[in-house]
């Protein structure tokens, strides 16, 4: 091999070395949103016992499911619609309560999932299924019980 | 004997009703929070449909607490990198607040519809850092239900929120604009 040669071959791949860094970096800066209903169910649970793990401790609780990144975990959650209603963002949102409970479980739908879960009604039992984002606690400012706070779902039974 | 007791139960009634206390606090379970970031290389902006908040009518103290996962951004990497520990480690701290106090409360008529100005005074926690936050907004009666509508910047690095390495030193501002509407009704 010439040192011409030699040279050639440094420049040309330190050039691909270049691109291919710049397409990782192009396509980590523009990759897609987690698509949580394609994702697999980390836990299956109901409303209530969801609520009650909370309620027992908070630590734990966040600590068992929600993640550092935000892509906390995925649950599938089983209760009983108390109420319908629509969010300031235009989304279906269902509260999953059982009568006399302090809090529920609060899931918000997409613009994808929206028509079924708004044909709903209270009363029904379904399973949802989506991403946490918060739990619920009783907070002594706001003076009530916050719910625990699911989006992204979708209805699945 | 019959007469009096009569008079006093219907005179008990009515003082029951008439005195009896209003229910003042609203609650609102879907606020919308958004925040807004300008620099010469990208504008970044962020929504939360998923904030709870509390008014007071006889007091004017008003509580918001905003879960910090339900944010969302238009890029995947930016929203990591806010939940992430060197951004506001939403996992160890879920929740943000601000309790506060309208300081014109006389200004503002609950019984009358319209929209009126409203100054409020408060602390905000992110993360473990609490700060008093001033801020200036508007009251809009309509109804038995009061919208809040306010807007004030927030300076990251009072709250721990620094950029030692990496891209967000440049990209994002030293200073977000925040915007607040919720919508409080009777529980």
């Amino acid at each position: 091999m010439t040192r011409k040669k030699i040279f050639r071959t440094v420049i040309l791949s330190a050039i691909g070395a270049i691109i291919l860094s710049a397409g990782i970096a192009l396509y980590l800066f523009n990759k897609p949103h987690r698509d949580v209903q394609a994702a697999t169910v980390d836990y299956t649970l109901s409303s209530s016992a969801l609520v009650e793990e909370y309620l027992a401790s908070a630590e734990k609780a966040n600590d068992k499911y929600l993640s550092d990144e935000g892509n906390s975990k995925i649950l599938a959650i089983k209760g009983k619609v108390q109420s319908v209603s629509v969010d300031l963002n235009g989304q279906v949102v269902l509260l999953l309560k059982e009568d006399g409970e302090k809090a529920g479980v609060s899931c918000t739908f997409t613009a994808q999932t929206n028509e079924y879960a708004g044909r709903i009604q209270p009363g029904q039992v379904v399973t949802v299924k989506g991403v946490i984002r918060s739990g619920a606690g009783y907070d002594e400012d706001l003076e009530l019980y916050e719910d625990v706070i699911v989006e992204k779902c979708d209805i699945i039974n | 004997m019959k007469k009096t007791t009569f008079l006093s139960i219907t005179m008990l009634a009515f003082a029951l009703v008439a005195f009896r206390p209003a229910a003042t606090k609203l609650v609102s379970k879907a606020g919308h929070i958004s925040f807004y970031s300008h620099t010469a290389v990208e504008d970044i902006t962020a929504n939360n449909y998923k904030v709870t908040s509390t008014i007071e009518t006889t007091t004017g103290d008003v509580v918001f607490s905003a879960p910090m996962q339900s944010f969302e951004f238009e890029k995947a990497l930016m929203q990591e990198h806010f939940n992430s520990k060197d951004f506001l480690n939403t996992k160890e701290f879920p929740k943000a607040k601000f309790t506060g106090k309208i300081t014109n409360l006389s200004a503002i008529d609950f019984s009358k519809d319209g929209t009126y100005d409203a100054a409020v005074t408060g602390e905000l926690t992110l993360k473990e850092t609490t700060k008093p936050v001033n801020a200036k907004g508007t009251v809009t009666v309509k109804g038995s239900s009061v919208i809040v509508d306010t807007k004030f910047n927030l300076t990251l690095s009072d709250y721990g929120i620094v950029f030692k390495k990496g891209k967000p030193s440049t990209n994002v501002a030293k200073e977000v604009e925040v915007a607040v509407h919720a919508e409080h009704s009777a529980e």
